[in-house]
């Protein structure tokens, strides 16, 4: 196999713009909530310091193998996603590797940072990091279809599951993007991001106030520098998949700065405005709500 | 030369010479020798007839010819039955000689006398010599009831006087009005007589079917079948059926063919009735007495369609009659051994394995399984039914066989199973050598009628031979008994390797390659381990055969010698007896509806290749692919037909779980995939049965899995999940596309490599732990980490998540989706997809994570054998997930020849598809690289980790109180059950419990109709005289 192995240093050029952006851009929309709860807000740096005072602490335990891998799972997981989706269209730079695989693989890679974290965070024995695992699991399970179902409603639209391939037929202009082409995919999609971006009404998974933060409760230090880390990339990893499936992808690093921050607002928007379902309560919420758009973005395509 | 009259005049002769003896032990000996003596001349008949090519004779009593003398004919069929009869006779003779000893020589006449008469009727050709021979025969026969101990004999053998009183006087004025009308007795001088008088018929007939204990007129010889000595019955069940058959199929030659129906309709109503009625029955000899009365009404019916039988009518009837005969005999016999009357008492013959064996032989022999003569005669009979159309016939004779073989094998189970009680077996070889020698005839007939059938001798099929063979070796060690079932595999496989397409060779490596690795978990069971080989070496021997079948008889005896196998195989489990039991029903139901389908297709052609199915057109074809669909759609337990599945799969022992997961299953997906490629798409009332099948497929991965993530026990999680995971099977197959086709042939070897690895895993856990409940684990990745990483791996590939083999199956299934002609079914099937993961992450969680328990502290790692075939399949999952063409590709290639659109292609390290692409090698590179460079980094700056223990945490500002309180594990989706449990509610369960249900009520109720009063029962002959002439006038 003739590989060209300039791709690994532009795959690291993308990598280190994301994760900076990724860093910023958190603590910007930490900011806005903060704001709406007529707070303050943490400074746009607080990232960086939170991250430099992660890897100084310096006591560190370890509760075994599984435990010790998970956030090395995740973020795998993150950087990966990130990897195996051209994050530019029409860039040979920062098409990144997604020569090993199409749409199908970055949708089923998702779960390899959250089933890693999962095994960890269960390793530790908290029962916490057991329930918000649990949590988690059972609302993406719902969340999912109508993610799932919108994806193939684009894929039979379009005849492929290439991402470059989907996101060049939405060229030349808004008009062709698939949000216009096929309205009812997007509105099931969106539905499903929602339920993804862990923030109100789906952030029960953290349940920040009655189980100290969910999965991630008994990691600390480096450990909690990766994950952190891996929390800057995997959501903008994600959203680049719908800009691409839906908003007819990036060709410039400020249209897809803007882009990703327009979609992220989204679940930041409804999340600010609204209180937190019980897990049962979202997937039935996703099943009556979100699958019949999907269903009917399928049937209609 | 000798003459058939011995068989008549020996007995006689040796009842007289009781007379002159005094010592009973002499006396004894005087019955037995005349009794061989008799059985020595019918056998030699037999010989002649059968081997010699000796013509047969008629003997002329007064040398004279009849009418004015009376006439006996010696064909083969009445040589073979007279030997039965001796036989029968010598045997239980032999099994009954302390009672005998005991009353005195006048009842051994009495036997003699009664197995004379059995003969008589048999031989005689003369009408009123008939009735003579009935009257010697109830009046023996009611002496020899009275034999019993058994203080209702009395009272059974005065009932049994007052009908047979009744019976004859029906005869003797039948014969009366007959001679009347006709001018003669002689049996061929009434057929050929111009005017046959119907009512002196009828009177006749009535009589003789009424011999044959008809439902409802037959309390009486229920009563008998309980209460006498079970030699007797033997005797009753075997020689006295025989005759009394013999003599209606007599009758109905004379008749001519305006009798058969009524014959068939009483056969078949006694049948069904009988079997029916057998189902509630505790007592093991009433039981048999029912089932006696159903399997002499099945031959009765037989005996109504010996106009389309034509030549096969003497193999069918003799093969029924004769699977009865020795099997009930051979029952009749161990019941005599055993000494209390419930069927759970029958758990006592496990203190003999060979005994256990006897009566597995005369289960599957009345079960008409293979390879036993009801076997054949069953495939000729049904045959021959469907070609002419009498379906409902045909459907009725396989419904009750199906609750015959539903009571025989829930009593095998009991005998397996059930604790024995205090009293234990009479072992006296008096009463083990009748047993023997049933066995023996048994075996015999097999080969017999295997030998005698257009169709092939099963007996010669090598895999078979080769699994019997270890009932022979049985005595050996396990681990002896294991190597020779390896090679036994591998030579196999190696044998044959030249004769599979690529599409059967995905099976046959499965099934013969996968087989004898998972036998290597088997190493580990010490001992003899009595009765596993056989049980798992002929469900390979069925798998073997099932591959390589051509032609639909082989097909469906592979398709029966495997479901028996796994049927016992299953049974060995340590509470696996009512899942055992609802497997072999639902297979068996199954296996019905494929030979019903096959015989619909041969439209009577006597051999028919599986592979012309391609040739049926409609209005045949799409209920031939119906019943051949669900046929196979019990074995892969599609939803609604999946109720066997859990129970049987998780209470299988540890190392039978895998074997009947991971490869049996493929049996049925194997079925279905030969299916679809002859018949392709099928329209039935305007539903297409593909899409009929898509939706099935779709709807057995979502609740599969649903009902998968409710599991507290391991297995059943696991079990629960092969019912989701063949779902995705039959969806693939049923999208009828290529590389649906592909991505189902990939769940195939995927769902064999995890389910297998998984189920030993979890199975080896069980061990250590002593419990399968999830919950109660917990923490335990550090004890046992090997069996840790097989569940990780497994999990893994399961779940579709890259780098693992388990997302090519996904990335072809969503290719394959593109090409779906319809969308909706796959809803289903994205939804089951992730909720998956929430059984997967349950299993490994609760069982390897979380808090350690402290009674588990000292756990150690599953036994050796047990972890390497994990091992074997750990790796195995790792390279087919980097290099899947290997597998793949050949079937790629030959899929292009079947269903040319839309393949893969294989160029260089990427797989493309016209929609997307993959490259395994390429995924596993970069995702190994990200995570070493992570891991390498973590470890950097995180070097002076402290290791601490799980139970090192706190909470809520508190140090928890114990490990068990603080590990979450019960109930752990909870909020899922809130939210879609009603989808999970058990109306399949529900729905088959109510149809057992119903027919249990149903017979228990018109069991009621047995009052044991004498009176009840001479009205219940009324009924029935006037019930048949009814349907003889036509209502």
């Amino acid at each position: 196999m003739d590989f060209d192995w300039m791709k690994i240093p532009y795959a690291l050029l993308t990598l280190f713009i994301v994760v900076n952006y990724g860093m910023l851009q958190n603590a910007l929309i930490a900011k806005i909530g903060a704001r709406v709860g007529r707070r303050r807000g943490i400074p746009i740096w607080q990232n960086y310091a939170d991250l430099i005072k992660n890897y100084s602490i310096r006591s560190s335990i370890t509760h075994g193998v599984m435990y010790y891998l998970g956030p090395v799972f995740r973020l795998s997981g993150g950087v990966g996603l990130l990897l195996f989706v051209p994050s530019l269209y029409g860039s040979e730079m920062f098409s990144n590797l997604s020569f090993a695989g199409d749409l199908i693989l970055a949708l089923y890679f998702i779960f390899f940072g959250t089933l890693g974290m999962a095994l960890g965070a269960a390793e530790s024995g908290h029962p916490y990091a057991a329930i918000g695992i649990t949590r988690g699991l059972q609302q993406v399970s719902a969340a999912e279809l109508p993610m799932a179902l919108a994806v193939f409603s684009v894929a039979l639209q379009y005849q492929t599951l290439s991402v470059t391939e989907i996101v060049a037929a939405q060229q030349g202009g808004f008009q062709n993007w698939t949000l216009f082409t096929n309205p009812l995919a997007v509105a099931a999609a969106m539905l499903s991001f929602l339920g993804s971006m862990m923030r109100p009404p789906f952030d029960v998974v953290l349940a920040p106030q009655e189980i100290p933060i969910g999965p991630p409760t008994e990691y600390h230090s480096s450990y909690l520098a990766l994950m952190q880390t891996n929390r800057a990339i995997f959501p903008i990893a994600k959203i680049v998949i719908y800009m691409n499936l839906f908003f007819g992808g990036a060709t410039i690093w400020p249209e897809f700065f803007l882009k990703v921050f327009l979609i992220y607002m989204v679940s930041v928007l409804v999340g600010v405005v609204h209180p937190r379902f019980r897990v049962e309560q979202s997937i039935r919420w996703f099943l009556v709500w979100a699958v019949p758009i999907g269903i009917l973005s399928i049937v209609l395509v | 030369m000798v003459s058939p009259l011995v068989l008549i005049a020996a007995p006689l002769a040796g009842a007289f010479l009781l007379g002159l003896v005094r010592c009973p032990r002499a006396a004894l000996a005087v019955t037995l020798a005349t009794l061989g003596l008799a059985a020595a001349a019918a056998g030699w008949w037999v010989w002649q007839l059968g081997w010699a090519g000796a013509e047969a004779v008629e003997v002329f009593t007064a040398g004279t010819p009849p009418p004015f003398a009376i006439a006996l004919r010696m064909g083969l069929p009445e040589a073979a039955l007279t030997l039965v009869i001796t036989l029968t006779g010598l045997l239980s003779a032999l099994h009954m000689q302390d009672n005998l000893a005991e009353t005195g020589h006048r009842a051994m006449a009495v036997l003699l006398v009664a197995v004379m008469a059995y003969c008589g009727i048999v031989l005689t050709r003369d009408l009123f010599n008939l009735f003579v021979f009935f009257e010697l025969a109830a009046i023996a026969t009611a002496g020899l009831i009275l034999l019993s101990a058994d203080a209702r004999a009395l009272g059974a053998g005065f009932k049994y006087l007052v009908v047979s009183q009744v019976i004859s006087a029906l005869l003797l004025i039948g014969i009366i009005f007959t001679y009347h009308a006709t001018g003669t007795l002689y049996l061929d001088g009434i057929a050929a007589a111009a005017a046959k008088p119907a009512l002196a018929f009828f009177l006749v007939f009535i009589a003789i079917a009424a011999e044959l204990k008809p439902f409802p007129a037959n309390g009486w010889a229920l009563d008998v079948y309980e209460s006498s000595h079970p030699a007797f019955s033997a005797l009753i069940s075997a020689a006295a059926g025989a005759a009394s058959l013999y003599a209606a199929d007599k009758l109905l030659t004379v008749g001519g063919p305006a009798w058969l129906p009524a014959a068939t309709a009483i056969g078949i109503v006694t049948f069904v009735a009988g079997n029916l009625l057998a189902l509630p029955q505790g007592n093991d000899r009433r039981l048999l007495g029912y089932s006696s009365v159903a399997q002499i009404g099945l031959v009765l019916a037989v005996a109504g369609q010996r106009d389309v039988l034509g030549e096969h009518y003497h193999f069918v009837a003799f093969g029924l009659l004769a699977s009865h005969a020795v099997a009930k005999a051979g029952l009749f016999w161990l019941s005599g051994m055993v000494a209390e009357r419930g069927l759970a008492a029958w758990a006592a013959l496990r203190a003999r394995p060979p005994l256990i064996f006897a009566f597995a032989t005369f289960v599957a022999m009345l079960a008409g399984l293979p390879p036993f003569p009801g076997f054949y005669a069953k495939w000729e009979l049904v045959r021959v039914l469907a070609a002419e159309g009498r379906l409902v016939l045909l459907g009725l004779i396989l419904f009750g066989a199906l609750l015959e073989a539903g009571y025989l094998f829930r009593w095998f189970g009991f005998a397996l199973k059930r604790e024995p009680s205090g009293e234990g077996l009479a072992c006296a070889p008096s009463k083990g050598i009748p047993v023997l020698a049933a066995v023996l005839a048994a075996w015999g007939l097999a080969w017999q009628w295997g030998d005698a059938s257009a169709q092939a001798n099963l007996l010669l099929g090598l895999p078979l031979l080769f699994a019997l063979a270890f009932v022979l070796l049985d005595w050996l060690p396990a681990w002896v008994k294991n190597t020779l079932a390896i090679a036994g595999l591998a030579a196999w496989f190696a044998l044959t390797l030249g004769q599979y397409d690529p599409l059967r060779l995905i099976f046959a490596v499965i099934m013969l390659a996968g087989g004898a690795v998972t036998l290597l978990a088997s190493y580990h069971a010490h001992g003899r381990r009595i009765g596993f080989y056989p049980s798992a070496m002929l469900m390979y021997a069925g798998l073997a055969q099932l591959i390589l079948a051509a032609d639909t008889f082989s097909f469906f005896a592979a398709w029966e010698i495997l479901t028996v196998g796994s049927y016992f195989l299953i049974l060995r489990g340590r509470h696996s007896e009512p899942h055992a039991l609802s497997y072999i029903v639902f297979s068996l139901g199954g296996a019905f509806l494929i030979l019903a389908g096959f015989a619909v297709a041969a439209d009577g052609a006597a051999s028919f290749a599986v592979a012309d199915l391609a040739t049926l057109a409609a209005p045949v074809a799409p209920w031939v692919f119906l019943m051949l669909a669900i046929g196979f759609m019990t074995k892969t337990a599609s939803i609604g037909l999946h109720v066997w599945l859990p129970g049987a799969h998780a209470e299988a022992e540890t190392d039978v779980s895998p074997m009947v997961s991971g490869i049996l299953l493929k049996a049925g997906l194997f079925g279905l995939a030969v299916l679809l490629l002859a018949m392709g798409r099928q329209k039935l009332g305007g539903i297409d049965l593909t899409l009929a099948m898509l939706w099935i497929g779709a709807a057995s991965a979502l609740l599969g899995n649903l009902m998968a993530i409710f599991q507290e026990d391991a297995k059943r999680l696991l079990a629960y999940s092969s019912i989701g995971q063949m779902g995705y099977a039959l969806f693939g197959l049923a999208m009828m596309n290529h590389l649906g086709w592909l991505m189902a042939l990939m769940f195939v070897i995927n769902h064999y490599i995890y389910k297998s690895m998984l189920f030993l895993a979890v199975g080896g856990v069980a061990k250590r732990t002593g419990t399968r409940d999830m919950y109660r684990m917990g923490g335990l990745i550090n004890l046992m980490p090997l069996s840790f990483i097989s569940v990780l791996v497994g999990i893994i590939a399961m779940s579709g998540v890259p780098p693992l083999s388990g997302f090519g199956g996904r990335w072809i299934f969503y290719n394959a989706l593109l090409t779906a002609e319809s969308r909706l079914p796959m809803i289903l099937i994205f939804f089951s997809g992730p909720i998956a993961f929430l059984y997967l992450f349950r299993l490994i969680h609760t069982i390897f994570l979380g808090q350690l328990k402290d009674e588990h502290r000292r756990v150690k790692e599953a036994p050796f054998w047990l972890m390497v075939p994990q091992m074997i399949y750990v790796v195995l999952l790792i390279a087919f997930a980097l290099v899947p063409g290997v597998a793949l590709r050949q079937v790629d290639g030959h899929l292009g020849g079947l269903l040319p659109a839309g393949g893969l292609s294989w160029d260089g390290l990427t797989i493309t598809s016209d929609f997307g692409y993959w490259n395994p090698v390429a995924i596993m590179v970069i995702v190994g690289i990200i995570f070493t460079t992570l891991f390498l980094w973590l470890v950097f700056v995180n070097r002076r980790a402290q290791k601490v223990k799980q139970f090192n945490i706190v909470f809520a500002a508190e140090r928890p109180f114990r490990p068990e309180t603080t590990h979450f594990a019960w109930n752990f989706f909870a909020p899922y059950r809130k939210a879609l449990g009603f989808l999970v509610q058990p109306v399949a369960t529900g729905f088959w419990n109510g149809i057992s249900g119903g027919l249990h009520a149903g017979a228990d109720f018109t069991r009621r109709l047995y009052t044991g009063n004498a009176q009840t029962y001479a009205v219940h002959l009324l009924v029935f005289v006037v019930a048949v002439h009814l349907f003889m006038t036509g209502m």
